[in-house]
Parts: structure tokens; C-alpha cells; sequence
């Protein structure tokens, strides 16, 4: 079997408020592999995008172990995170957060500007293609349609060839037949790539489609379920 | 495939990345400048205050040196109180070029019948005068035809006016009777004379010499005007060279030499204070601004929160996206700098074609690089100062509270090289303006002051902010709405307190000096003031001059001391123009002084150290200094003291030092000499005439006349129009400092309406979410104002607590005079800050009240 790429041990996170401290991950253990595709569920405020956060580096963990395609995330500056995150993790959110000032394309070459890239305009218009949104390219987030924003941010986020994929209720602002499409894409793009894709949703459907299951509720996690196909 | 992470090199950091900051910035920049024109706003009227104060010195400046000539009336000048130039000394300047000779004295003329005179300033001038420029001339080709004849003079409307005479009268003055032929305007050569108190009265030399005005002692100054023989004018090596020559011909003669390159020091040296001094008011002004660029940044940063997480997401670092947004700020910050240079240069234009009469020389228009080059400095380094910190804010806080709406803020501060280079920027700022400021005590105790000014007004921010969260809730809905709106975290308590705090300081600290000023001026007069200077009493008439006072206004005390003009040379044997003297104490090096001897230690001085010589003293010639002005320039008992009088050095040695209560107006002077030192120089008797309390006006009019009467040469002076023609001057001079202080005031006003603007989105909201729970109208009204009213107050109160303070520090312990409270400048302050909250105020309820429920609450 091989190692792990996402290696939580005894995750604990706890945000202050101002009624107190409020513990919102409570004691999380995970084991993700190369290549799998995980579906976390559960009901609001079990903590699922928290979690989601804490893999990205967005979120630093109260306490536990968070090791990210071989780095251990807990011992990384903010800048170290952001490095590591621009090579090897890409995130599609629930509300896009295409950045509203630039073009299509530009967001999509923005993580690759980011590495230093020279070819980052070429390599997002290849991107772009890839979700079929080459002939919007020009277009600010703003002259787009929700499906076609969500395309862009997956283009984006699949832009530098990261190991790890994580989407945020990818759906969550689409309608039924756009969300599809979306997942179809998203589901194929990470299949030609072999990249892990950990996804955060409330529809069942979705994470049916996902290799693995797991579900969340008051911090924890309840239950973990793999595929038969798997 | 393998889990380690792939490599990530750093291309974020150092130049490499700076052309992806740039075109980040430009991208980010599409957005436009939405909330971003008070910021622009703020910075261009502070940048626009120091340019335009600048741009102004820089074009009188340029106008004294472009028309020097005009103004001196040649190339060159020389100039000597009491002593005419003599033969030897004309004909050795007459072989450098053309000259022409002019004298001037103050006298009086009267009207025919000797009923009704006037103090004039009276101008004797040759045939070849004026040299350079010319004369304005009513009734007359030419001024030289105007006043040819022997009985001729040419005056200034306003003493025709002031003696109810018209062109063609007579008028009397000294021994002569003379004709108004003409009337006069403008003179090119006015600001080289000194044209101070009375109107002019222009006569030919040789009718000066039939008034008899000229005895040994009379206060007259000649001045001789040399045109260089042909272009050598233009040349500056020429002009040192004349000079030089000058210098070597004459070394004693006790000449004041001035060339048409630096015309005037005395009013390039006073234009240069006042432009440091409006200078630092203008940047006070930037600074008030600051607050607003400070609120502007917050809330251009707030507006981006998630395209800032979202580029962290994507791999950039937080130092790269604050790289990024600093970028665009400066950028923003170029627009607010450039758009305030274009308009401070555009003043001095408009300055002058509006009130070009009123300036001392034509101005000519022009922006040096130097105003260009400060007036952005300062204007970048105030936007940096304030755009550093809500961006090191930004940069500090993690990405996922980006993420969040400003629901869960958090705690943070901004990493240590954040707080280092907003100290080196405001260090920065500090030492330009000391640095460049001719008193760097004032510069120094100024910026202390701006900053003990803000480190309050941000305290009394947070301190309200603070209390208002503390205090339980009233009972009554609409002031638990004002205390909440106060207490909220993101509210305009902090924004409004220093905004209006500041610039409502400032102006009060303008109006206390002001006020002081005016009553040290005028309130002191009639306490312990004389009535009367009386000049040029020639010696052999002081008895009958006395006489004839006690006889028409018995009980008049009388003072009279020898006087005499003369220069300082040489202090402890160095020459005086290498004496680095501070300003306060530069004026005893320049000019003339009046100089006196006595034999006992003069009313209203007391020997501090040293002592007075004894009555018939007859050893080395001594001199008592005044003791402050001698420790200011460094001398003291013992040491020697050269001064030129009637083209004769005289050294004397410092015997003791006195205090002197110059403001008391009595005769007072720098310098008593020992009797022996000076009484063989032909002198005139200076006297001060203090009548009996409750003198009536009539009998003060009636010794003036009866000395005009019997003593033509004697000029009395009432002391109180003397005060006024200063005070004419000096009212200009502060509106120039009201104008520049309102400003600040201005910059407030802007931030105030900013942060208002900023506030306004939520405060609709809110209204409307009240009304659909049955708030009414005037319920919202009543408490917005309770808010504003409690704001304004406060900021009000301690504006005039740390406005005063500050007046008290100019007033006592820079200009050292005594500090008067004004309740009416305190009222105006009050006024003021209730009338601005009200009206900014009053236009944002107007907007919340219009407000429709349905539409706002479907947005949200």
C-alpha cells in the first residue's frame, strides 16, 4: 500500500469568539491515498469546510498532526503554506472567488504567475480549453455565467498540476443540470491527471461518484465508507 | 505517483517579482477608484497648501531677482543714515557708472495756515532718478518736470485727501512752502526705502535743502543707486566685483551695500519664514488628510478581502499581495500629488491676478523643481505613512478570516518591520521639516506638537469607542442606538474624533495667537504706553521743545535720550557678516540701529550683571548690551563692540548688560554707550511724551500742532498710528496663516465626509431594518444627532484645551509674550464643529430617511 498523501492525526480546532471559545474539529484522524477521490458529508457546522481548511493550509490547526502531500503543514510560516499551496494544491470554492478584476484568463494564469511561470498565458489558455471557456477568455468573472465562473475556477485550480484537488461545495451555487456538468468535468479532469480530489458537499448524488465517503458531524468524524467498485 | 510535494521556489520575493507586482497592481486598478476619491481628495489638498505656498515664494523670489534692478533702482546700492556722501566719495562712484542720489526722512506737513498736518515720508531725489522703472504720475509728464522748480513736490493722493488739499495747494514742510504739482502712484524703488508709516512726498534735492530738515542728527537715510557703466549689470561677476570694490574703497564708511541679485535680504529673509512656517502648516494639513487616506486604505483593503484570499489561495504570499496593494495605493497616491501640484502652481497665478496690487514686487510665475521635488516628498511620504498600516493589518490576517465576512475579526498587528518603517516614515517627515526650517526650535516643538495632537485625538477615539461599549443601555431607543453606533468596532467615533480634533486644533491654536497678539498690541497702549515718539529734536531746542509741552499740556512726562543711527561692524572683533547669529537675535546685525549714551541707567532697564559707569566718566568708552540678545550672540562683559556712526567705526568695551521691557514701547535701546564715547557726534534729541490719563483728544491734537508750529524740523509720532500701520501689515500676514490653517480645517472636513460616506451603507441598512420594525423618522433623526452632537462636542472641547496649549507654547514661550484667552475663538471652534458634523451629518440622514425599505432589504 502506498504512503498517504493526507496524514491527519488527532486534528483539533478550535476559533475564539465572543462568547467564548468554540471548538469546531475534535480530534480527526485521516488517511488519504494518491489518486482517491473522498467525499466529506454531513449536516451544517459538523465541520467539514473547516477541515477542508485546515488540508489547505488556510486554517492553522489548534493541535495534531497535518501532513500534506509529505509536508507537515503545523510546522509552515504563512508564506511557506502559500508556496506549498501554489504547487501542489488547487482549490475550487463554493462561491468561485474568481478575482473580480481580472480576466478568465487571467485568473487561471494567476497561480502560475505566482511560481514564477513564463509561459503561465499559454499554459491557462490551454486550461481554458480544457473546460471549453477558450472563447471567454477575455471576459471578466462579472460577464460570466455561474457554470462558466465555476469552470474558470477549476481551470485554475487544475492550472499548475497540483497533486491534491479540494472543492468546496462545487455545486452549491449551480443549478441542477450546470452542477452536473461541473462534477462531470471535475471528475475527469482529476481522472487524467491522477490527482486526489477531496470534496465537501450536502448532495448525496455527488459523493456517490466519489471513490470514498466520509461523514462528519460535531467535529468528528462518524463514519467512512469506501466504494464497492474501489 | 509519489506523494512529496513538488518543489516551490520562491519567485515572490526581491526585484525579480516586481514586475508581477506591477501588473497585478494594474490589473487590480480595473476596479476603479470607487471609495478612493477622498484619499485622492485628502492628499491633493495638503500637497496642493505646499505647493502653492512654494510656488508663491518661489515666484516673488523670482521676482526680486528679475527685477532687482527696478527695485534697488540700479545695479547697485549704497545707503548710510544721517551722513551725505561725500564729494571724494560721489566722484569715486561716479566713475563706476551713472549714479543717482535720493534721501529720505520722516517729517510732517502741514497745510498753509498750520492748522491740519501729517506724517510723511518724504523722498528727495536728483534728476536722474529713477534710473530703472518708472513713476506713476498724475498731472505731470515726468516727475523730474513735476518737481523741478524749487517749490514744487509731487505727494501721494492719500495725504491730499488727508490735509483736504487738491493738485496746485500749498503745503509746508520744515522751513518751505511748497506746490503740489502732481500726484503720485506706485514708486519702483518703495520696498528699498522702507516705506513704512505716513504717505509719500517726493521733492528735488535741492528743495529738501530749502525746508532746513537737514541738521547734524536728523534721522535721513541717503541713498545712492549706481548704474554700472555698460552691460556689467547683467553679469554677477561684475556686480561682486563693485561690490568688492566698494568694500575696498571705502571699509569704514559704514555704507549698507545691496546689488539687484538680492535686492532687499531683510524682505527675502522675512518671505522665506513665512514660507516655512505656512510650509508646516500645509503639511499639518496633509497630515489631517493622512486620517482620511488611513480610513480610504481600510476600506479599498475591506472591499478586497476575498480577492486577497483568493490570490493567497493560489500560492501568493501575504508579503507579495502587500507588495501588490502598496503598489496600487502609491499609484493612487501619484494621482492625489499630481492633481495637488497642478493646483498649488496654478495659485500664485491666480494670487495674481487678483490681487497683484497687494503683493511687494510683480510676481513672476514659476514652480521651481526644489517646491515640485518637496511638495511630493511630503505628499508620498504622508500617504505612505498612513497606507502602511491598514495594509501590514491586511497582510497580517490569516486567510481564512479573508475569507470570512467581517464577522469574526481578528486580533492582530502588523509584523515588526511594518511598525519600523511607519516610524522611519514619520522620523522622515519630522527631519525634513526641522531640518530645512531656518528655527529648527519651532520646527522641532511643531512636530511635537502634531504628534502629541494626534497620539490624543486617536486616544480620545478609542477611549469613547471604549466607554460607550461600557455604559449600560439607556432606556430610551434612540440613544441606545447613538451609544451603540458609538461603541461599534467599525463605527466613525475614531475617524470623526481625529479628523475634526486636528483640524479644529489647529485653527484654534491660529485664532488664541492671533487674539493674543492683537491685545499685546493694542490692549497694552493706553496702560503704561507713552503718547508720542517726537523725532529729530535738534539739541539746542529740547528746552523750549520741553517748555512749550509743559505749557500746552501740563502734567506730560517726558523721556529724551540722544539719538543717533549707526551699524554694528564687528562683535569681538569679528566682522558681523560672519557672525551665524540665531534668527530671533539676526535683526541687531542688520540695518541700523538706534544708538544712545547716557549717564544713568535709562527708565525702565535694570543692569543684571556688571556695573554702570560712574556720572562724568572719562576712561575707555563703554557700553551696555541688552542681556538676552547678548547672550544670543555670544557676548558678554569684557568683550569689544564696533559701530559705524557718520562714516566713523567707534569701539567700545561691554561694561555690564540690562534688561530691557521692550514691550512697554518707552525709549529703549540695544546699545547705551558711555557719554564720552559718543557725545561729540552731532546728534538729535528722541522723545517720548506720555500725557496726563484722560487727556482729551483735543489737547493731544493741540501739542502736535504747536510743535509742528514752532519747531518745523520735529516729527512727532503718535504712537498708536504707528501701532495701526503695523497692525495693517501684520492683519495680512494673518490671513495668509488663517487661510493656510483653514485648510487643515478643510482636510478635516473631507476626511469627515469620507469616513461618513464610508459608514453610510450600513447606517441604511440598519435605518431600514428600524423602520420595518416601526422606528419613525424622527426616532432615526434623534438618535443620529444625539451621535453627531456628543462626537463634535467632545472633539470641540479637547481641540480647545490642546489649541490653547499650543497657542500658549507660541505665544509665552516662542514669541514671549503674555498669552491671552479668547472665548470668542473658543466659541468659533465650538461652532464650527457642530456646524460640520451637523451639515455632513445632517445630508447622510437626509439619504438614510429617503432610503426604501424594499429595495435594500431584497439586496441583502
Amino acid at each position: 500500500m502506498s504512503e498517504p498523501i493526507i496524514d491527519l492525526q488527532d486534528v483539533r480546532l478550535t476559533l475564539p469568539s465572543r462568547a467564548g471559545p468554540v471548538d469546531i474539529l475534535r480530534g480527526v484522524a485521516l488517511n488519504v491515498l494518491p489518486g482517491e477521490t473522498v467525499a466529506i458529508v454531513g449536516p451544517s457546522g459538523s465541520g467539514k469546510t473547516s477541515l477542508l481548511m485546515v488540508l489547505a493550509g488556510l486554517e492553522p490547526a489548534t493541535s495534531g498532526r497535518v501532513r500534506v502531500a509529505g509536508r507537515n503543514l503545523t510546522t509552515l510560516s504563512e508564506d511557506e503554506l502559500a508556496l506549498m499551496r501554489g504547487a501542489n494544491i488547487g482549490i475550487v470554492f463554493q462561491s468561485f472567488h474568481l478575482v473580480p478584476t481580472m480576466t478568465a484568463l487571467e485568473n487561471v494564469a494567476l497561480p502560475l504567475e505566482f511560481a514564477g511561470r513564463e509561459d503561465a498565458s499559454a499554459i491557462a489558455g490551454e486550461r481554458l480549453k480544457e473546460v471549453g471557456l477558450q472563447h471567454r477568455a477575455r471576459h471578466f468573472p462579472a460577464q460570466l455565467s455561474g457554470g462558466e465562473q465555476q469552470r474558470v475556477a477549476i481551470a485554475r485550480a487544475l492550472a499548475p498540476q497540483p497533486k491534491i484537488i479540494l472543492a468546496d461545495e462545487p455545486t452549491g451555487n449551480l443549478d441542477t443540470k450546470t452542477g452536473s456538468n461541473i462534477t462531470d468535468l471535475l471528475f475527469a479532469l482529476q481522472k487524467s491527471r491522477n490527482a486526489t480530489l477531496v470534496l465537501v458537499t450536502h448532495d448525496e448524488r455527488l459523493a456517490r461518484q466519489c471513490s470514498r465517503t466520509i461523514r462528519m458531524a460535531d467535529g468528528i468524524i462518524v463514519s467512512d465508507e469506501r466504494a464497492a467498485a474501489a | 505517483m509519489s506523494v512529496a510535494a513538488n518543489p516551490v521556489p520562491n519567485f515572490q520575493s526581491g526585484w525579480m517579482s516586481l514586475p508581477l507586482v506591477a501588473r497585478l497592481a494594474a490589473r487590480e486598478l480595473r476596479a476603479g477608484l470607487g471609495g478612493l476619491y477622498v484619499f485622492i481628495a485628502c492628499l491633493a489638498l495638503g500637497v496642493m497648501v505646499i505647493t502653492a505656498v512654494g510656488a508663491l515664494s518661489d515666484a516673488l523670489k523670482k521676482g526680486f531677482e528679475s527685477q532687482g534692478e527696478m527695485i534697488l533702482g540700479g545695479d547697485v546700492t549704497l545707503a548710510r543714515v544721517h551722513q551725505r556722501a561725500t564729494d571724494e566719495e560721489r566722484s569715486w562712484l561716479a566713475g563706476m557708472g551713472r549714479i543717482s542720489e535720493t534721501a529720505t526722512l520722516r517729517t510732517i506737513a502741514r497745510t498753509s495756515d498750520g492748522n491740519d498736518q501729517a506724517l510723511v515720508e518724504l523722498k528727495a531725489v536728483d534728476a536722474s532718478y529713477p534710473m530703472a522703472g518708472s513713476i506713476d504720475l498724475t498731472g505731470a509728464g515726468s516727475l523730474t518736470e513735476a518737481i523741478r522748480s524749487g517749490t514744487d513736490a509731487a505727494a501721494d493722493p492719500i495725504l491730499l485727501q488727508q490735509l483736504g488739499l487738491k493738485p496746485g495747494d500749498k503745503i509746508k514742510i520744515g522751513e518751505a512752502e511748497l506746490i503740489v504739482r502732481a500726484t503720485v502712484g506706485a514708486e519702483p524703488d518703495a520696498i528699498a526705502d522702507r516705506l513704512t508709516y505716513g504717505p509719500r512726498i517726493f521733492v528735488s534735492l535741492e528743495t529738501l535743502e530749502k525746508t532746513q530738515l537737514v541738521k547734524p542728527g536728523t534721522l535721513i537715510r541717503w541713498r545712492y543707486a549706481v548704474k554700472l557703466a555698460g552691460n556689467a549689470g547683467e553679469s554677477p561677476e561684475s556686480l561682486t566685483a563693485a561690490r568688492d570694490a566698494i568694500k575696498a574703497r571705502f571699509p569704514d564708511a559704514g555704507f549698507s551695500v545691496a546689488d539687484r541679485r538680492k535686492p532687499s535680504p531683510e524682505v527675502s529673509r522675512t518671505l522665506e519664514r513665512l514660507r516655512q512656517f505656512l510650509t508646516l502648516l500645509g503639511l499639518t494639513s496633509l497630515l489631517v488628510g493622512g486620517v482620511g487616506v488611513a480610513n480610504a486604505v481600510n476600506t479599498f483593503i475591506d472591499k478586497r478581502r476575498k480577492s486577497i484570499a483568493t490570490m493567497r489561495s493560489v500560492g501568493a504570499t501575504s508579503g507579495f499581495v502587500f507588495k501588490v496593494f502598496l503598489t496600487q495605493v502609491m499609484a493612487i497616491a501619484a494621482i492625489g500629488v499630481v492633481i495637488g501640484i497642478a493646483g498649488g502652481a496654478l495659485v500664485p497665478e491666480l494670487l495674481t491676478a487678483f490681487f497683484g496690487h497687494l503683493l511687494p514686487v510683480k510676481a513672476e510665475t514659476t514652480v521651481s523643481l526644489a517646491t515640485i521635488a518637496t511638495s511630493a516628498l511630503y505628499g508620498f511620504s504622508v500617504a505612505l505613512l498612513f497606507a502602511l498600516w491598514p495594509l501590514g493589518l491586511a497582510e497580517a490576517m490569516s486567510t481564512s478570516v479573508l475569507f470570512r465576512d467581517n464577522i469574526a475579526e481578528q486580533s492582530v498587528q502588523p509584523r515588526r518591520a511594518i511598525w519600523i518603517a511607519v516610524a522611519c516614515v514619520a522620523l522622515a517627515l519630522v527631519g525634513v521639516a526641522v531640518i530645512t526650517a531656518e528655527s529648527q526650535r519651532i520646527a522641532l516643538l511643531f512636530s511635537v506638537g502634531v504628534i502629541i495632537m494626534f497620539a490624543v485625538f486617536s486616544g480620545l477615539g478609542r477611549a469613547v469607542t471604549h466607554f460607550a461599549g461600557q455604559i449600560k443601555r439607556p432606556r430610551r431607543p434612540e440613544l441606545a442606538l447613538a451609544i451603540g453606533n458609538l461603541a461599534a468596532p467599525d463605527g466613525l467615533t475614531r475617524s470623526v474624533v481625529l479628523s475634526l480634533g486636528t483640524g479644529l486644533t489647529l485653527l484654534t491654536a491660529v485664532a488664541l495667537a492671533d487674539a493674543s497678539l492683537v491685545q499685546e498690541l493694542k490692549g497694552r497702549i493706553p496702560e503704561n504706553s507713552p503718547d508720542y515718539f517726537v523725532l529729530d529734536i535738534p539739541k539746542s531746542d529740547f528746552d523750549a521743545v520741553n517748555a512749550l509741552v509743559a505749557k500746552e499740556a501740563p502734567g506730560t512726562h517726558v523721556i529724551s535720550a540722544p539719538m543717533l543711527r549707526g551699524r554694528l561692524i564687528k562683535l569681538k572683533d569679528v566682522p558681523v557678516e560672519e557672525i551665524k547669529a540665531p534668527p530671533e537675535a539676526q535683526w541687531v546685525l542688520n540695518g541700523d540701529r538706534g544708538l544712545t549714551y547716557a549717564d544713568e541707567i535709562p527708565e525702565g532697564s535694570t543692569v543684571v550683571a556688571g556695573t554702570w559707569w560712574d556720572k562724568g566718566y572719562a576712561g575707555e568708552p563703554l557700553v551696555s548690551f541688552e542681556a538676552e540678545l547678548a547672550e544670543k550672540l555670544g557676548v558678554t562683559i569684557g568683550d569689544m563692540v564696533t559701530v559705524n556712526v557718520l562714516g566713523r567705526n567707534l569701539s567700545a568695551r561691554i561694561s555690564n548688560l540690562r534688561e530691557v521691557k521692550w514691550e512697554s514701547l518707552a525709549l529703549n535701546f540695544v546699545m547705551v554707550f558711555s557719554p564720552n564715547t559718543l557725545a561729540g557726534s552731532p546728534h538729535a534729541v528722541l522723545a517720548t511724551l506720555t500725557l496726563p490719563k484722560g487727556t482729551p483728544l483735543d489737547t493731544e491734537v493741540k501739542v502736535a500742532r504747536a510743535l509742528g508750529k514752532s519747531f518745523p524740523a520735529v516729527t512727532p509720532i503718535r504712537v498708536r498710528d504707528a501701532i495701526n500701520a503695523f497692525d495693517r501689515v501684520f492683519r495680512k500676514v494673518m490671513t495668509a496663516v488663517r487661510v493656510a490653517g483653514g485648510v487643515t480645517l478643510l482636510s478635516g472636513a473631507l476626511v469627515l465626509a469620507g469616513a461618513l460616506a464610508t459608514a453610510q451603507r450600513r447606517r441604511v441598512l440598519e435605518a431600514v431594518i428600524l423602520k420595518t420594525l416601526g422606528a419613525t423618522r424622527r426616532k432615526i433623526i434623534t438618535a443620529h444627532a444625539a451621535e453627531y452632537l456628543l462626537l463634535a462636542v467632545l472633539a470641540a472641547i479637547l481641540a480647545v484645551v490642546l489649541g490653547s496649549l499650543a497657542a500658549w507654547v507660541a505665544v509665552s514661550q516662542v514669541m514671549e509674550i503674555p498669552f491671552t484667552f479668547s472665548i470668542g475663538a473658543v466659541l468659533q471652534s465650538l461652532g464650527l464643529a457642530i456646524g460640520l458634523v451637523l451639515l455632513f451629518g445632517g445630508a447622510g440622514t437626509w439619504a438614510v430617511l429617503r432610503a426604501r425599505p424594499g429595495a435594500h432589504l431584497k439586496s441583502e
